[in-house]
């Protein structure tokens, strides 16, 4: 994945996080939803953004919240979709 | 000072109170808590407060346990599965033995004590997960694999069928009937573990076997702390987290016997002192046209509402406080439910695990097949899904065994009631995820907070009239009662 597509990831979670009143910084290697930082609620926001953004299609996969986790997980999911 | 400004200065005074709570962030007792006498004296703490609901030795047993398991991490999945196991024949749940006693009985059984059944059932069921596990690792294309949910459910029916009266007989019919007995308590773990097959960094056989109602775990048949993948992601990574993870855990513990405490003492009042009888004994009795007054029915049910959130809390506070000893860094099963803005919020809020069960079950398989190009209906009915369908499947298959008492008709008949709470229930949190979604906050102002509070506890105690768990009366009898509590009589 390019760094600016990165880079609109990193942006959207900052978005997502400020509008839940979380100022502290996100690291890339973070966990998102696992540890309880994002509830599900953004989870499906976010699927749903990857869903329009990157055009993924989750109904074909074995869908695990581990792959989207953090943004480095992100990006190696994001990357093993586009190129399949 | 008027009414507000009072409630608005306890408030402050509560975050001061907060604040002193929060042992956890001193430095000094975390440092010190890595030292062994620090170690040993959040131990016997941790142990003392377990004594308030469990036997000593039973306490003992799970300090000791979560402390191996804490300080040896080379051992963890050998410690965990070998607790986990002496728990269970140990000290047994005896839910799994009465649901064997009736049959092993009826098909002449007698000199085989429900106790014996249930282990030899307990060791071939794990011996058949721990083969299911394998399997799904290795056939990733199979139907078990690729559907873990359906695949059980499937398992379970075949198993109830098997065992309904008429179909086997004796021995078979005895055999079959205690493994379904075995497999509804541990159905969910089982699940949760043929998921993880799938993930790279899967745990060992023995940690996914060890995380079947683990030794922190209680009765409870909610993965509290969901399975091996969501442990192993939440492990205190160093000493340190280790230590605030366990200071957390005494805290939590704390807690749980505060709110028992309170409880006790609550049912002692309502109950004993002041005779408020059960929502079923007030329903009983004003079908026998012998009502209880309106305000002892809506003490009653206001009662049953407040001792029902009690227990959930208590029970997930001891389960998370236990399993924090060891170093996992569990969120609260119910954290602050009484500050629930929305019924969205509130499903969150009551009962974490569950509604992570249901999420992950019932509602993403949801989302990401049906209505994608329709965003609301795709958010409402994936809700739906998850706090309606998923919500009444549990509970159906939690009580398996009243098919074999009341038969399948009877069974299905007298769950209609339940099923209704479900319909309502998922109703009502599909709504407010849909609003939720299209940007609607509820007003943070005190008086918004007020409003919220009312609006969302109101919902849930009118609903409850149709969730409590006897099955003793019909959706009719529940309609009735809850109008007569307005005085509308139909």
């Amino acid at each position: 994945m390019d760094n600016i597509r990165k880079q609109k990831i990193r942006e959207y979670f900052h978005e997502t996080l400020k509008q839940q009143s979380d100022g502290q910084s996100l690291a890339d290697n973070e966990s998102l939803f696992v540890s309880g930082r994002l509830d599900s609620f953004s989870m499906m926001m976010f699927v749903m953004f990857l869903e329009k953004d990157f055009e993924i299609d989750f109904a074909a996969l074995d869908f695990d919240v581990n792959l989207i986790d953090s943004i480095n997980e992100i990006e190696l999911f994001i990357d093993s979709q586009v190129s399949v | 000072m008027n009414l507000v400004s009072k409630i608005k200065d306890a408030r402050l005074g509560s975050a001061g109170m907060r604040s002193a709570w929060a042992i956890d962030e001193n430095q000094t007792l975390v440092t010190w808590v890595q030292t062994l006498p620090g170690k040993l004296t959040l131990l016997a703490f941790a142990f003392l407060t377990l004594t308030f609901t469990l036997s000593w030795h039973e306490a003992l047993f799970i300090v000791a346990a979560m402390a191996l398991f804490a300080y040896w991490p080379l051992w963890r999945s050998l410690i965990l599965f070998a607790s986990t196991y002496i728990v269970a024949f140990v000290f047994p749940h005896s839910s799994i033995d009465d649901a064997i006693r009736g049959v092993a009985a009826h098909e002449g059984f007698t000199e085989l004590s429900p106790a014996t059944l249930s282990y030899v059932a307990l060791v071939g069921f794990s011996f058949i997960a721990w083969g299911l596990l394998a399997y799904a690792r290795h056939h990733k294309q199979s139907v078990l694999a690729k559907r873990p949910l359906l695949t059980l459910i499937a398992i379970e029916l075949v198993l109830c069928l098997l065992s309904y009266p008429g179909v086997l007989e004796g021995l078979p019919r005895l055999v079959i009937w205690s493994l379904l007995c075995v497999l509804v308590p541990y159905f969910w773990y089982l699940a949760y573990a043929l998921v993880d097959q799938r993930s790279k960094d899967r745990s060992s056989d023995l940690f996914q076997l060890g995380a079947f109602h683990p030794v922190w775990g209680g009765a409870s048949s909610i993965p509290i702390g969901k399975g091996a993948a969501f442990l192993r992601k939440m492990l205190a990574k160093n000493p340190e987290e280790m230590a605030i993870t366990q200071i957390k855990g005494v805290k939590l513990l704390l807690w749980a016997d505060a709110l028992l405490a309170l409880k006790i003492l609550l049912k002692w009042f309502f109950e004993d002192y002041c005779r408020i009888p059960s929502v079923t004994d007030s329903i009983d009795a004003s079908i026998q046209h012998q009502a209880y007054s309106l305000s002892m029915q809506w003490a009653s049910l206001l009662w049953s509402v407040s001792s029902y959130s009690l227990r959930i809390a208590i029970s997930g506070h001891f389960i998370i406080g236990s399993a924090r000893l060891a170093g996992f860094r569990l969120p609260r099963s119910t954290w602050r439910p009484l500050e629930s803005r929305t019924l969205i919020e509130y499903f969150n809020r009551f009962h974490y695990y569950f509604k992570e069960l249901l999420v992950d079950f019932f509602f993403l398989p949801t989302f990401f097949r049906f209505f994608k190009q329709h965003p609301r209906l795709r958010l409402f009915f994936a809700t739906f899904m998850a706090a309606g369908v998923g919500n009444a499947l549990y509970h159906f298959m939690s009580e398996i065994e009243l098919v074999e008492s009341m038969g399948i008709a009877g069974a299905l008949e007298s769950y209609i009631s339940y099923a209704f709470y479900c319909l309502i229930l998922a109703t009502g949190i599909g709504i407010s995820q849909v609003r939720m979604n299209m940007g609607y906050k509820p007003s943070a102002s005190f008086y918004g907070r007020i409003q919220s509070f009312f609006v969302v506890w109101g919902f849930v105690t009118l609903l409850h009239v149709f969730s409590d768990e006897s099955r003793n009366h019909t959706l009719l009898d529940r309609v009735q009662y809850l109008l007569s509590m307005f005085a509308i009589s139909i």
